[in-house]
């Protein structure tokens, strides 16, 4: 004789979910009021070694002395860029590379190219002699055209030294 | 018809898709937040160069975050360090140990793997920036960050 199961009354669970929606709350007030948004920031990467003696030339030749010479670079193991600024402003005033004036950042860029391409003259250090009234920002232009450069092996140059020069 | 006061009509709301969508808030909150950015110092207006790119250190280098303002003050954490050659010798401290480096390492030409990332104002003159950086130099900081923005925004 088949057996009938007594159908019992169901009852129903009935989770209190005010309490997990309280806590959850809790939690996203937490996060909206510790959210900031990190800015969109970049960066240059650059190798920073403290400065070495400038006097080292090849061939025994002192820097500046040989008149002949028309490009005044060539020789030097040091190339040096001179960056003076307006001493109130921090505006860069003149560009040096070298020893030769530079009368732009596009010249510095395109002498740069010129100079550091050039396969039998490779540089040991890039030093950025920068006035001390200099602002950062007119200085990063100047790393920004540096760090743009690609040397002989095909790297791009991002080895430099700051030196600082005395305010006028 | 009116209703007898022993009967109570109970309002039970169904709270489960709010809840869902407080989750789903949660999760977004959760997967978006930044701790890093406590440690910069979002006042500061970065120079603008179009080069700048992305940070690319993929976890591997240590970083030292030193935020520099137009009067060459340091702030870490939002804190201003008066003694800023102290603070840099720690942190070289702090790598040297992590690295298990010597001074006597440094001295033979071994160098700090941390990148040093400086976040200076766009204002501030070289003299104060190159101060901070000769202080990371003689304490064997080798790599370096300069951050900026692509665009001004």
């Amino acid at each position: 004789m088949r057996k009938r199961r007594k159908k019992r009354p169901q009852s129903e669970v009935e989770l209190n979910l005010a309490a997990m929606l309280d806590m959850a709350f809790q939690l996203l007030t937490f996060f909206i009021l510790t959210f900031r948004p990190s800015p969109l920031e970049g960066q240059i990467s650059l190798r920073l070694p403290p400065p070495q003696p400038v006097a080292v030339v090849r061939g025994g030749q002192p820097a500046g002395t040989d008149y002949s010479n028309p490009n005044p670079i060539q020789g030097l193991n040091t190339l040096t860029i001179s960056i003076f600024a307006h001493p109130k402003t921090g505006t860069i005033t003149a560009l040096g590379l070298g020893e030769a004036p530079v009368p732009s950042l596009a010249a510095l860029d395109a002498r740069l190219k010129q100079v550091l391409s050039d396969v039998g003259n490779p540089f040991e250090q890039v030093i950025l002699q920068v006035s001390e009234s200099c602002r950062y920002d007119e200085l990063m232009k100047v790393i920004d055209i540096c760090t743009r450069q690609q040397l002989p092996d095909g790297r791009k140059l991002s080895k430099l030294s700051f030196v600082e020069l005395p305010g006028e | 018809m009116a209703v007898s006061l022993s009967q109570e009509i109970k309002a039970e709301p169904n709270l489960t898709p709010i809840l869902d969508m407080v989750f789903q808030l949660i999760t977004f909150f959760m997967l978006v937040i930044n701790f890093k950015t406590a440690e910069m110092d979002l006042s500061l207006k970065l120079p603008v160069v179009g080069s700048a790119r992305p940070v690319e250190t993929y976890g591997r280098r240590g970083l030292l975050v030193l935020n520099i303002d137009n009067a060459g003050n340091l702030k870490i954490y939002g804190r201003a360090i008066t003694n800023i050659d102290a603070y840099i010798r720690n942190e070289a401290l702090a790598a040297m140990m992590s690295h298990r480096l010597t001074p006597d390492d440094l001295a033979a030409g071994e160098e700090l793997p941390t990148t040093v990332v400086i976040r200076a104002d766009r204002s501030t003159p070289f003299r104060r920036i190159n101060r901070v950086v000769r202080v990371c130099q003689d304490n064997g900081f080798r790599n370096f960050a300069l951050k900026a923005i692509n665009k001004e925004d």
